[in-house]
């Protein structure tokens, strides 16, 4: 009984600390000036909401248009990203080109760091006019991703069965086709989950983001950094803006339990 | 190559008779396994090797984004290992980095200790506790500078709402350390649940065969648990380790990299973009990336072989 006891005063505690600041955005999205700082508990929970925040947000704001920037450049790259992950990781898992040497040196540049990456291409950038233009995020997203989406699938690939390729080659498939209509659709969850990832990757990235956007391509992160500093923190707005913008990934971390763990280990643990 | 076989007879000879299109001969069985990685590998040149390039050699010069670069040989280097700041950033990523890998071991092993068995609502606590994982970190930190205030923070409220001191999180002194709770906030349910995962996948015969041998419960754990949870805790260091060098969006919401809180990455970031130092920027880039592959390429090697396919 004891026992019993200690493990829920642990479990939900653990739990309150994990939800709490997540639930405090989304308190705090709904509160006008005056329940802001209030330091009254009681007051935390029991407000009288307001949309205020998000009524300035919407309309002084360019929330809606970088919202849809952010929607761009991660659907668009997670795209390229996958198509071209796809072809290499069924090169890797079925004829291991390379001998693994390629494999491992495409994983390792997961290790790269950007601070490195950040002034050749901003200098690269600029001088071919990139700057600030979806097709450049975007080409930079694609680079940053391609190599866990390529490990990540080939560990998908991995678990069809090199038999049933066979089989159908013996029945008179070609090599596109039987990658077509055989593997494809086999490693349908496989290719779920990695786009998930690489969506979520580029929907949360903000250091590029930061550097390489102003106006026309500046994405909801930029935007939101953008209410810190200056003489005040506009906290109502930033709750108000990162609420929307948190939604997708809480929602997608909520239905992907299952894999978020193999995501995370490249496939290494299976969660 | 071609020309060299022999002329073919039959239903395939006026197939072979022309020469194959390029087309072909990409999606043929014998180059087809590398024209699939055309683009990977053209996109991986590009996008690596020049920067790479790029950084190596401007590390070299003196150069401020205006005018022609200077040569200045090793200088660059030379300053770096005498520049204090450089140095302690490169501390902290250190400290950072061993203070947040012991914590997410330690507590996240408790949990996983804790949560594995079967108990009702099991699914809603996995759930719950997966959610800061994908949360941009950018937001949390925005978020975290809000809770932690010391004036008007909701954590200095409950504080004093229950009588307690408030706590000031952003001096100098303790910085850090508040930088580093937010990190393990964010992932402590991933090593949980990696341990978690390990947990629930030991063979029970073992364990029971312990029991039925009067193995005291440390002992198991010491002398089955943790062994057979190896692999899995040389996994979550190898990838913690890459992702905590790197961080550099925590700060962006919080210090700043003032009070005592600079990262290599922000360093590295403030001398090139902030004071144009390209130069220099370059070669604290060129040290930061060559210590990171020091230091994961043995670890990474060991992971790949455990990634490969067990057939």
């Amino acid at each position: 009984m004891l026992k019993k006891l200690f493990f829920w005063v642990i479990t939900v505690l653990v739990l309150v600390i994990i939800v709490a600041p997540l639930a405090w955005i989304y308190l705090t999205a709904f509160k006008g000036q005056a329940d802001l700082f209030a330091a009254d508990l009681r007051r935390f929970v029991f407000f009288k909401p307001t949309l205020e925040n998000f009524v300035v947000l919407f309309r002084d704001y360019d929330f809606w248009p970088n919202l849809l920037n952010t929607l761009i450049v991660s659907v668009v790259g997670t795209l390229v990203t996958m198509a071209c992950s796809l072809m290499a990781a069924y090169s890797f898992a079925r004829w291991n080109t390379g001998g693994g040497d390629i494999l491992f040196m495409t994983v390792s540049t997961r290790m790269f760091p950007m601070a490195v990456a950040a002034v050749p291409h901003f200098v690269f950038f600029k001088m071919l006019g990139l700057l600030d233009t979806h097709f450049g995020l975007i080409l930079l997203y694609v680079f940053f991703n391609i190599s866990f989406a390529t490990f990540l699938l080939y560990g998908f690939f991995n678990e069809v069965p090199k038999e049933v390729e066979q089989a159908a080659m013996i029945d008179g498939y070609g090599r596109m086709e039987v990658f077509r209509k055989i593997v494809f659709p086999l490693i349908g969850p496989g290719l779920a989950v990695t786009s998930v990832f690489c969506l979520i990757w580029m929907w949360n990235e903000f250091f590029f983001a930061f550097l390489f956007t102003r106006d026309d391509a500046r994405t909801v992160n930029v935007l939101l950094s953008s209410f810190w500093g200056g003489l005040q923190v506009q906290y109502g707005l930033m709750t108000a803006g990162a609420a929307i913008t948190i939604l997708p990934t809480l929602v997608a971390a909520w239905f992907m339990q299952r894999y978020i763990i193999r995501g995370l280990t490249f496939g290494a643990v299976k969660g | 190559m071609l020309s060299n076989s022999p002329p073919l007879t039959g239903p395939l000879a006026e197939r072979e008779a022309r020469k194959p299109t390029i087309w072909e001969t990409l999606t043929s069985e014998r180059y087809f396994r590398w024209t699939l990685l055309i683009p990977l590998l053209v996109l991986l040149a590009i996008f690596m090797l020049y920067p790479l390039i790029y950084s190596i050699y401007f590390s070299f010069h003196d150069w401020g984004m205006q005018g022609d670069p200077t040569f200045t040989g090793l200088h660059n280097y030379r300053q770096l290992v005498f520049d204090e700041n450089f140095l302690m950033a490169f501390r902290r990523t250190l400290e950072v980095l061993v203070i947040c890998i012991v914590v997410e071991l330690g507590v996240g092993l408790g949990l996983a200790l804790l949560w594995n068995r079967d108990f009702r609502g099991q699914n809603v606590v996995r759930g719950l506790s997966l959610l800061p994982l994908l949360v941009a970190p950018l937001i949390l930190s925005l978020l975290w500078n809000f809770i932690l205030d010391f004036n008007f923070g909701a954590l200095n409220h409950v504080l004093q709402a229950i009588g307690l001191p408030k706590l000031n999180l952003w001096k100098p002194s303790i910085a850090l350390f508040t930088i580093c709770g937010m990190t393990i906030w964010q992932w402590l349910p991933f090593s949980t649940f990696v341990l978690l995962a390990g947990l629930k996948s030991l063979p029970r015969d073992v364990f029971e065969a312990a029991r039925v041998d009067g193995a005291s419960r440390w002992y198991t754990f010491r002398r089955l648990t943790l062994p057979m949870l190896t692999p899995l805790i040389m996994i979550i260091v190898v990838l913690r380790s890459m992702w905590l060098i790197r961080l550099f969006d925590p700060l962006f919401g919080t210090t700043r990299g003032g009070v005592n809180t600079e990262l290599l990455d922000w360093i590295t970031y403030r001398t090139s973009f902030v004071m144009f130092d390209i130069g220099y920027g370059s070669a604290m880039a060129i040290v930061s990336w060559a210590v990171t592959m020091a230091l994961c390429l043995v670890m990474f090697r060991q992971l790949m072989k455990q990634m490969a396919p067990r057939t």
